[in-house]
């Protein structure tokens, strides 16, 4: 698959910080890539520069293939995004703020407008002035403007800010919607892991403006295989009685009668039996957490994300 | 372009800056006008107070008093709003290009000021028919049109520091009070025999056909083109550079 959007060493410096840092990223055709990262991170300083808003220090851009700043014209006409918390002219309809959008780049096509509403949910709101609009409303009217011009690339700054439980869950839905029907590349950023788990085919974890990883979820949960962990009195004679009766050799032994089974994970309750029944006593039973979020921690350091 | 004026003519719909400018542009005809009629009917012996006069005056306060402030206020509105409701990453990612965005807004500009300089200038005429001014005739009418006209060129003209100062400052305030600032050199100016060197006084006296002897007509006309030039290019460069938050 060949990336569409792909930085090389981008960096933004201001004064003596750093905010973006050498930053080097590859959003392949088709695919939601999950932009992760706590606070200050760095996030939206490098969604702004992937949009021409912000001049980076130094780094190349390539967005569809071509440098960004050669081109910039053309190829911000394919995208479609929202930075941070989306701004309209207050005094204006949902109707009238898309309108603005779609005159400016000529889009003539009948019901662009009231589809790209109808899509966020919001085509009853025709009377309503956006001044008036909840924080939710807004949000989505922000997906919607990013949509009317058919854009072959998504780029969203934290979209679910600001959004209730239901409400990010619509979103999600709505995204992984436009994804799968219209083939629209995303680029999504945000700070909550498990909301990008969710979505995600490709996560980047950026902290501090550097890109500390970037993986698909594929690899990932590869690579964080679950388990089950057994302690038991004797492990020795656990693990033969696992490979006898089960015929598991993914397991490993470790301190104090902990055995950790990668495999069968199904079978721990016939497992416990097999141990009992031969007088090995079993202390503890436990499925592996989902190391997801350790793995999270680790790579950035600090208690709490975000 | 077309297209982009289209938008910034819709961004104005509902707007209450439209009508608070109007009243801002009847201010000048009706004080004026209300003023002289006043005079006229109370003092003795009667004196009388021409048509040409009003319309003097109402062009004078308009350009050098009322014009400044009152169009600065639109200009720190048509840029100031962009950042106030955060429109203008949307807008430049559209894209509209940061050269077209300062053209159309100018050409907004020139558009709303022209619409209330012949607010001012027709106003003054009804109010002046109706209080029964003397010596109107079509000449005259012509004649000011052209001169509120010119009035209403100068200024825009002369509006393109502004529009550098709300661009950098992103904000009404700053934009207000530079224009405040220069209301007020013109009225501390309009005794002074120099005053031709001042872009917005000369504007004034151009406008009006008073400028004063002291200084050869082209020395004004080039202090307020260069004046305009350099906040034109300045405006634009800084903006074509600077960082969207
Ligand atoms: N205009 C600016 N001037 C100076 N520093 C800035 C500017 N904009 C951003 N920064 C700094 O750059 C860093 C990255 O900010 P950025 O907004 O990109 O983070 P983020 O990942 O989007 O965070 P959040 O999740 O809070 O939105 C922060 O430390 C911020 O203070
Ligand atoms: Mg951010």
């Amino acid at each position: 698959m060949s990336a569409i959007i792909k930085t090389t060493n981008l960096t933004k410096v201001y004064g003596n910080q750093t905010s973006v840092d050498h930053l080097s990223m590859s959003v392949k055709q088709g695919e939601i890539y999950g932009f992760l990262g706590r606070n200050g991170a760095g996030k939206t300083t490098t969604i702004r520069m992937l949009l021409g808003l912000i001049k980076p220090t130094i780094g190349e851009i390539e967005i569809f293939g071509e440098n960004l700043f050669k081109n910039q014209k053309e190829i911000l006409r394919r995208i479609g995004s929202m930075v941070e918390v989306p701004g309209f002219y207050e005094n204006l309809t949902a109707k009238e703020n898309l309108l603005i959008n779609s005159k400016i780049m000529g889009i003539y096509k009948k019901n662009a407008i009231e589809e790209a509403l109808e899509i966020v949910g919001l085509q009853d709101e025709t009377k309503k002035l956006v001044g008036k609009y909840s924080l939710g409303m807004k949000q989505r009217l922000g997906i919607a403007r990013a949509l009317v011009h058919y854009p072959e690339v998504l780029i969203l700054d934290e979209p679910t800010n600001g959004l209730d439980p239901i409400g990010i869950k619509e979103m999600r839905r709505l995204i992984k919607l436009l994804a799968e029907e219209r083939n629209i590349t995303i680029l999504i950023s945000s700070h909550i892991l498990s909301e990008i788990e969710q979505l995600a085919d490709t996560m980047g974890i950026i902290h501090g403006g550097k890109l500390l990883e970037e993986v698909t979820f594929d690899d990932l949960r590869k690579r964080n295989r679950r388990y089950i962990e057994f302690q038991v009195s004797n492990d020795n004679k656990a693990v033969m009685l696992l490979e006898k009766h089960f015929n598991i050799f993914d397991y490993e032994a470790h301190d104090d009668g902990n055995i950790r089974v990668y495999s069968y994970l199904g079978q721990r309750g016939k497992m416990n039996k097999l141990f009992v029944q031969n007088d090995i006593e079993v202390f503890k039973i436990t499925m592996s957490e989902d190391k997801l979020e350790d793995y999270f921690t680790n790579l950035v350091g600090g208690g709490t994300i975000g | 372009m077309v297209n982009l004026l289209y938008t910034e003519l819709l961004k104005l719909k509902r707007s209450k800056m439209f009508l608070i400018s109007i009243l801002g542009s009847v201010v000048a005809p009706f004080m004026v006008v209300v003023a002289s009629y006043v005079h006229m009917k109370t003092e003795n012996p009667a004196q009388l107070i021409t048509f040409d006069e009003i319309f003097y005056e109402t062009n004078l306060y308009t350009v050098l008093i009322i014009g400044v402030p009152l169009y600065g206020v639109i200009t720190a509105y048509l840029f100031g709003r962009e950042y106030l409701e955060d429109t203008l990453k949307n807008l430049l990612t559209i894209p509209v290009s940061r050269i077209s965005y300062i053209m159309s807004k100018l050409v907004i500009l020139f558009m709303w000021i022209m619409l209330l300089t012949l607010v001012s200038w027709g106003l003054t005429l009804f109010l002046g028919i109706l209080g029964q001014f003397e010596g109107l005739s079509t000449l005259l009418i012509v004649e000011y049109l052209g001169r509120f006209i010119a009035g209403g060129v100068l200024v825009f003209i002369l509006s393109t520091p502004i529009v550098l100062v709300a661009v950098v400052m992103k904000n009404y305030v700053p934009t207000i009070i530079l224009t405040i600032v220069i209301t007020l050199i013109n009225v501390m100016s309009a005794n002074s025999e120099h005053r031709a060197l001042f872009p917005w006084a000369a504007a004034g006296d151009i406008a009006n056909g008073t400028l004063q002897p002291t200084y050869p007509a082209e020395i004004s006309y080039t202090i307020i083109f260069i004046t305009s030039i350099i906040g034109f290019i300045v405006a634009n460069v800084y903006f074509k550079k600077v960082d969207i938050h």
